[in-house]
């Protein structure tokens, strides 16, 4: 048959017909979409008025349990457990009113629903019956039960629903990653210690073979437990793969460092570390031939309460890796290892920028005493490196106003030879806008007084702006002396 | 002359097939992408109903991140912005505000809100960059950085800001851009859930004109006033919602906005930073990203999510849009240019053999065949070699198709988001989806074929899009 231009003609009618039909159903889906939607929504928010208030004043524990109950029963029609479902997981609850919403949802039966929901048993409903409510579509499609399974399961761990946690074990095998992964994290909400091990067993099988799970995921969960559950990684410590070691490690090192967050001087006692794991770290972790093992061994080791501790940490201070060195540093900042500060201003002249940096915050934290060392060590140093270090820590933590201040109210110490160095390396910013900010007479007057001649351009600017702008006499005549002198100075 | 005119005819009957083709694969494939993301978006808004960021806020495991706000005499938004960003519900945050040697009061301004002090601090530079000229901090807002350095053009003030930067991601944010407070953590979702190595992330920008802010933050969702503003709305729409959505289902993304990003700081300074080559520095990264991984054997990951929002006021003026659109057309084909190793490259999947040949070929090229279409097709009628017919019914079935897909990227958004709540928003949108094809597309063709035209004449400079604040406060 030939090619003709009619051929043409009629197959673009044929597509203008299909695709202007096509572009007519998208606009009534569109429209039909929204206007279902809105009566959707209307209905929401009705109920949503009618009985929000009774389930917050239920978790407030402001109105009697069982009368609450009975009104939310109450709710009927195709979608209830989906209205009950929306009222009462609308708001996150805080942690006080978890028992009462888990209560609630057991016996409004949501539970027993997303019970089964999670163990793949989904009420077989008609289509009609499936479109009567919504998600009800979901159930009838195969492919898209992950959906509804995934739901079921973040809903258990939302009410820390502890019977439902072999359910949750077991959904950690589903076929669907999403499932998997609120999972793990519906197991950390519960946190019930039996399935500690499970999730010990996930974080093996998903750094030992690919996984559609993220390592992140398991990791999470795993640091969410409590610190006695630790014990239950010591298999994992003592694993060939330093990887695992590493991981292990790190997940004890977070839900140490989350304890020590709530106590300020916060010790590992045995009632929670029990011996056998101080022991892992301080005969052996601290040695392992992972560096990234040791690094993060470090922090923990640092709150135990064992006479090892200390010299471990010592040991780990000289470490042949930059990154050992930095997290044993950091680990010493705390206030019982004020007597390591000797040890830790060593560091100051460390190799890597990093050390020194967490070297300088580390004597910060210390107090007086670190700051002392760091004083003494940033006046005395011929190191280039660390005294830049140093000078990037005073400046960061704010102390160069307390600097000034006490330069300017005390003798000539050693406030001054610290203003002097900061003068010479030409790191005068900070200074001079303090100095541009400050009335105190006194400060500016000694200030001029014994570094107005400085070479450094933001002085010079400053006894400048004074000598011109000034209203105190006495310090505009000390400014414009001071300018005179500088420019003899350098005529000569 | 019998034999010019049969060239003529010739080349003409050439040009007809070429345009009948473009239309066909660029309607196509603007097509399977629309089906594709209806589906992927209708599963993600599904999904997010479990997504948990919750757990992701209260993780330790959270990695931190850095926003990066490059600016450029922007003081009319500035300090909103900086506030606004400081807010940004994200477990571990540092901003940093580039200024890129403004010469209005963004420096001063910025120094005057925060009480910041110039500090000597030292600034250890992995990217080449231009001078620095100071840092800023206020000991009392650490999470606060300001760096002050030469001009040096958008992508010199990122890579200032990686240079400075501490965390393994960065965020990169345009100044005059409002982020929604959870939109950092929904970035990170898909970093933090992925197994593997994912290098970028990119969210979706809406458009801020007609909408209320209130404290730096859009309290009512609305259409803007006029119709040149309200036809982005809906280009918006098709392209994040189903272009970049269906791309990314696709594994073949080139595109993520710098305007709101993430991406894994290493893996940037390896591949060199933020080049100062082309006038799109965002599609130059993540192409550059592609080729470093294919060059290296490495493994990553890009992601794009439709539901982080960052919104943005988009040119209310013809001038601004078409220097906005010429800018994009001009980056694009510099960054295709650049790498066009990738073409047909089995090595790069689906990016190669797939997204480059098509971003070059109806994105790229495209403009330019559809814009002597419109000469040449009534030319081809004027000559007797198309009956009016066929011409006329042509003309239809494009405006109609363009109808179709726009049409099809509202309803995406109705089915999805819903981000537009009055009725006669909706209708406006639909109203606005058929209007498109008529008259705005020519516009923005037109604009895009003068990128084109700047870019085989070599012209590289950034034309700056001045915002007149179109949001309501």
């Amino acid at each position: 048959m030939p090619f003709l231009i009619e051929h043409i003609t009629e197959a673009v009618i044929s597509m203008l017909f299909v695709v202007l039909l096509g572009t007519g159903a998208l606009v009534v889906a569109a429209i039909a979409r929204r206007q279902r939607r809105d009566k959707y929504f209307q209905r929401i928010d009705d109920l949503r008025q009618r009985y929000s208030p009774v389930i917050t004043s239920l978790l407030a524990q402001k109105l009697e349990y069982e009368r609450g109950l009975a009104v939310l029963k109450g709710i009927s029609g195709r979608d209830h457990i989906f209205v009950l479902e929306q009222l009462c997981l609308e708001k996150r609850p805080t942690l006080d009113q978890v028992p009462i919403l888990r209560r609630l949802c057991e016996d409004l039966g949501l539970v027993k629903v997303w019970q089964h929901r999670l163990s793949g048993r989904l009420g077989a409903s008609t289509i009609r019956e499936a479109l009567g409510r919504p998600g009800g579509l979901l159930e009838r499609v195969a492919r898209l039960h992950f959906l509804v399974r995934a739901k079921a399961s973040d809903n258990l761990g939302v009410i820390q629903h502890r019977p439902s946690w072999p359910l949750l074990v077991k959904a950690l095998d589903d076929p669907h990653p999403d499932v998997q992964a609120v999972a793990v994290r519906s197991l950390a909400a519960i946190q019930e210690p039996d399935s500690f091990a499970p999730l010990v067993t996930r974080l093996h099988a998903v750094v030992l073979r690919p996984s559609t799970l993220s390592l992140r995921a398991v990791k999470t969960a795993l640091v969410s437990f409590p610190l006695k559950q630790t014990v239950g990684l010591i298999p994992s410590l003592n694993h060939p793969n330093r990887r695992i070691r590493f991981l292990a490690t790190d997940i004890i090192r977070e839900i140490v460092e989350r304890h020590a967050g709530w106590e300020e001087e916060f010790v590992l006692d045995t009632k929670v570390f029990p011996p056998e794991l101080s022991d892992v770290f301080l005969s052996q972790l601290c040695f392992d031939e992972n560096p990234d093992v040791r690094a993060r061994a470090a922090p923990v080791i640092s709150h135990l309460e064992d006479p090892r501790a200390t010299p471990v940490l010592l040991t780990l201070l000289e470490d042949t890796q930059w990154f050992v060195r930095l997290h044993a540093v950091r680990a010493l900042a705390k206030r019982r290892y004020l007597s390591q500060a000797p040890q830790v201003a060593q560091r100051l002249t460390d190799p890597h920028w990093m050390v020194r940096e967490a070297a300088a915050r580390t004597l910060l934290v210390f107090g007086r005493v670190g700051s002392d060392h760091l004083v003494s060590h940033f006046l005395g140093t011929e190191d280039r490196y660390s005294r830049e270090q140093i000078a990037d820590e005073i400046q960061r933590a704010g102390l160069i106003p307390s600097l000034l201040a006490q330069y300017g109210s005390g003798e000539d110490g050693a406030e001054g030879r610290v203003i002097e160095q900061f003068a010479q390396m030409g790191k005068t910013s900070y200074l001079v806008s303090v100095l541009q900010s400050s009335s105190e007479r006194e400060l500016r007057k000694k200030f001029l007084q014994r570094f107005g001649r400085y070479p450094d351009p933001q002085i010079r600017a400053w006894v400048r702006h004074l000598a011109t702008r000034e209203p105190d006499e006495e310090l505009r005549a000390l400014a414009e002396a001071t300018m005179r002198g500088a420019v003899s100075k350098g005529e000569s | 002359m019998e034999e010019w005119r049969q060239i003529f005819y010739h080349a003409m009957n050439m040009f007809n097939v070429v345009i009948v083709s473009y239309f066909f694969l660029a309607n196509g494939t603007y097509t399977l992408l629309m089906l594709m993301s209806l589906g992927s978006v209708w599963l993600h808004n599904r999904r997010l109903s479990y997504q948990g960021l919750d757990e992701l806020r209260e993780s330790a495991v959270t990695p931190p991140v850095t926003l990066i706000v490059p600016a450029w005499n922007e003081q009319t938004v500035i300090v909103d912005s900086v506030r606004s960003i400081l807010r940004t519900d994200y477990p571990s945050l540092e901003v940093i505000v580039v200024d890129d040697g403004s010469t209005d009061g963004t420096l001063s301004l910025l120094i005057a809100a925060f009480r910041l002090v110039k500090m000597d601090l030292i600034y250890r530079p992995r990217l080449v960059t231009k001078p620095i000229r100071g840092l800023y901090l206020n000991p009392r807002i650490p999470n606060l950085l300001v760096v002050s350095k030469e001009n040096g053009g958008k992508p010199d003030a990122l890579n200032v800001g990686i240079n400075v930067c501490r965390t393994p991601y960065f965020c990169t944010l345009d100044a005059d851009c409002l982020l929604e407070r959870d939109a950092l953590l929904r970035l990170m979702r898909p970093i933090v859930r992925s197994p593997i190595n994912t290098v970028a992330s990119g969210g979706i920008i809406r458009i801020l004109n007609g909408c209320e802010v209130q404290d730096g933050k859009v309290v009512k969702v609305g259409l803007p006033k006029t119709g040149l503003e309200r036809f982005q709305v809906v280009e918006y729409l098709r392209s994040f919602l189903f272009g970049r959505t269906g791309w990314d289902l696709l594994g073949g993304t080139l595109i993520v906005s710098g305007a709101f990003a993430v991406f894994h700081r290493e893996t940037v300074l390896e591949t060199g930073g933020f080049q100062s080559e082309t006038v799109t520095e965002d599609m130059d990264l993540i192409v550059q990203i592609r080729r470093w991984a294919v060059h290296h054997k490495r493994k990553i990951k890009m992601k794009f999510t439709s539901d982080p929002v960052c919104w943005t006021e988009c040119p209310s003026s013809l001038p601004m849009l078409g220097r906005q659109r010429r800018r994009w057309q001009l980056g694009l084909c510099q960054t295709l240019w650049k790498s066009s190793e990738m073409l047909f490259n089995s090595q790069f999947g689906v990016v190669g053999l797939v997204s480059f040949p098509f971003h070059l070929y109806v994105e790229g090229l495209g403009s330019v065949v559809e814009f002597l279409g419109y000469f040449m097709v009534p030319l081809a009628l004027l000559f007797g070699m198309v009956p009016v017919t066929l011409f006329i019914l042509f003309v239809l079935l494009s405006i109609v198709y363009g109808a179709f897909l726009s049409v099809g990227s509202v309803l995406l958004e109705e089915l999805t988001y819903r981000r537009y709540p009055s009725f006669r928003d909706l209708m406006t949108l639909l109203w606005y989806a058929v209007l498109e094809n008529i008259g705005y597309r020519q516009l923005v063709l037109f604009f895009r074929v003068q990128g084109v035209f700047r870019f085989l004449t070599g012209f590289r400079k950034w034309e700056r899009v001045v915002h007149v604040g179109a949001a309501t406060s």
